[in-house]
């Protein structure tokens, strides 16, 4: 994949990996993207399914997870194209070993994966500013094969006014409402794909 | 640690609390027997007893452990005023006393005024080295400054004087397993299991990390707790159920070409496979056509 590729995110996707990290405040959490290529340059990020919110190293749920996930998307003519981290700290900057390992091994069966981490000074300023960008930041796979944190230029939401929904659902504390896959796990019944959140 | 009917009784009472069904006492009351961490209901629902006289004085003695409670959840919520307010209450009620002074050295502490918290936590060690809470703040500073080795460092400590603390052995294996550590992780779940042997979140947990770990003989082991755990809760939990296939699969895939599996192994997988299509059929039968696809990947890989 060339060395600009874009991704756009849409805003579905994007509010809901904001809100599962706004749930869980005190711990990582993560989630999956879902998309595809379009056009030459840009990966569209159609959907995501938040992940776990506990023991984020293990690999036992996270290979369920992954199964499912790829085999429900599959039929939509989606695939896995990246991952989102948030991590435990407000401060915390760094790219973990367990998101970069996880990257690696999506980098694996789509070339262009993005990693994206929560920027939670962004997402802290957010009603003070008009930031139409997403509170993210992008990593993608370099020549050397490292993640290197790339310009936020590179990384778009879809819909202009994702941000403003984002804090409009941010005050009702629409976080209540999301599941993520350990949610399910500990109870089947939930639904991790979300279907009636944004109803 | 709380059992599946606790949470659901808690989160009952939350809700009746938030509807104006009352109760906001029976609540406060669960959450500090329960140690759980609902900090901004703490908050909402102590306030609410406490800025109302009359509650307050129907409260009796138990008024100035309410005080605590709510001053260590509006640390939490970083209402900093709320805090120093319910601590200076503190103080003024209990003059000299250990135990606001840890509210005191605490409040520091979610100032993010750590080297003074440091100072305030080690002179209350001097006069009571054995304050289990202090020792623990400490590790938890650390961890909140991003110095992981010395949160390590601080709880490995702790664990040689207090080895029965779960608490502390959990937030360590969880801190190993953020950094990959996972065979420091399984020695704390081990001990876990030695002192608790029929608690299945330790079997499960420990399970899950030999899994990450891999190589045939953890693997095997894995299994076997996965097993465990699932005698332990009836065959309910979907983790352990999944963890069989998991570990069968890929023990499978280490023992290729060698000699055939033996029945006991098919047996527990496809046994295992059962319950889960069971349950999904009962509980989920919009993911069950997922479920059975993943059973399927997971008998072939």
């Amino acid at each position: 994949m060339g060395g600009e590729t874009k991704y756009e995110i849409h805003q579905n996707a994007y509010i809901k990996l904001v809100l599962h990290a706004l749930k869980h405040k005190t711990s990582a959490v993560n989630g999956v993207l879902l998309g595809r290529l379009s056009g030459d340059d840009t990966v569209e990020i159609v959907d995501s399914v938040p992940l776990f919110h506990s023991q984020i190293g293990l690999l036992p749920p996270l290979e369920i997870a992954l199964i499912m996930i790829e085999e429900y998307y599959n039929d939509k003519g989606l695939s896995i194209v990246g991952y989102f981290h948030a991590n435990e700290r407000f401060d915390d900057f760094e790219l973990s070993n367990v998101a970069k390992n996880i990257g690696d091994h999506i980098s694996k069966y789509f070339p262009g994966a993005a990693l994206l981490l929560l920027d939670n000074k962004k997402l802290e300023a957010l009603p003070k500013g008009k930031d139409r960008n997403p509170v993210m930041q992008l990593y993608t796979k370099d020549a050397s094969r490292s993640w290197k944190l790339v310009g936020s230029d590179r990384l778009t939401v879809k819909e202009p006014s994702a941000n403003v929904i984002l804090l409009d659902f941010i005050s009702s504390k629409k976080w209540k409402d999301i599941t993520d896959f350990d949610d399910h796990l500990d109870d089947i019944s939930k639904d991790w794909l979300n279907s009636d959140l944004f109803n | 640690m709380v059992s599946k009917t606790e949470e659901e009784q808690v989160n009952r009472l939350e809700s009746q609390v938030e509807n104006g069904g009352g109760g906001a006492w029976e609540y406060l009351c669960l959450v500090r027997k329960l140690k759980l961490r609902r900090s901004d209901k703490v908050l909402k629902f102590g306030l609410s007893i406490l800025n109302d006289p009359k509650k307050r004085s129907a409260l009796g003695p138990e008024e100035w452990t309410l005080y605590e409670e709510v001053a260590v959840a509006a640390m939490d919520c970083q209402c900093l005023d709320v805090a120093k307010e319910f601590t200076k209450v503190l103080q003024k009620k209990f003059p000299g006393s250990k135990r606001v002074g840890r509210l005191e050295a605490m409040l520091l502490e979610a100032k993010g005024s750590w080297a003074e918290a440091e100072k305030a936590y080690m002179s209350l060690l001097e006069d009571n080295p054995l304050d289990q809470i202090v020792h623990k703040r400490r590790a938890a500073m650390a961890k909140a400054q991003g110095n992981i080795p010395l949160a390590i460092e601080s709880l490995n400590k702790y664990l040689e004087i207090f080895m029965a603390d779960q608490d502390a052995w959990r937030e360590l294996a969880e801190i190993y397993v953020s950094l990959q550590m996972y065979k420091q992780a399984a020695f704390c779940y081990e001990e876990l299991i030695l002192s608790q042997p029929t608690i299945p979140l330790f079997h499960l947990s420990y399970a899950d990390v030999l899994y990450t770990l891999g190589g045939l003989e953890n693997l095997q082991t894995a299994k076997k707790y996965y097993a465990s755990t699932i005698d332990l809760t009836g065959g309910k939990n979907t983790r352990a159920l999944f963890g069989i296939c998991l570990c069968t699969a890929a023990i499978g895939q280490l023992t290729k070409g060698r000699n055939k599996e033996d029945k006991e192994n098919s047996q527990l997988q496809s046994l295992s496979a059962v319950a889960l299509e069971k349950d999904y059929k009962q509980r989920n039968q919009s993911k069950h056509s997922l479920l059975t696809a993943t059973l399927k990947s997971l008998k072939l890989s």
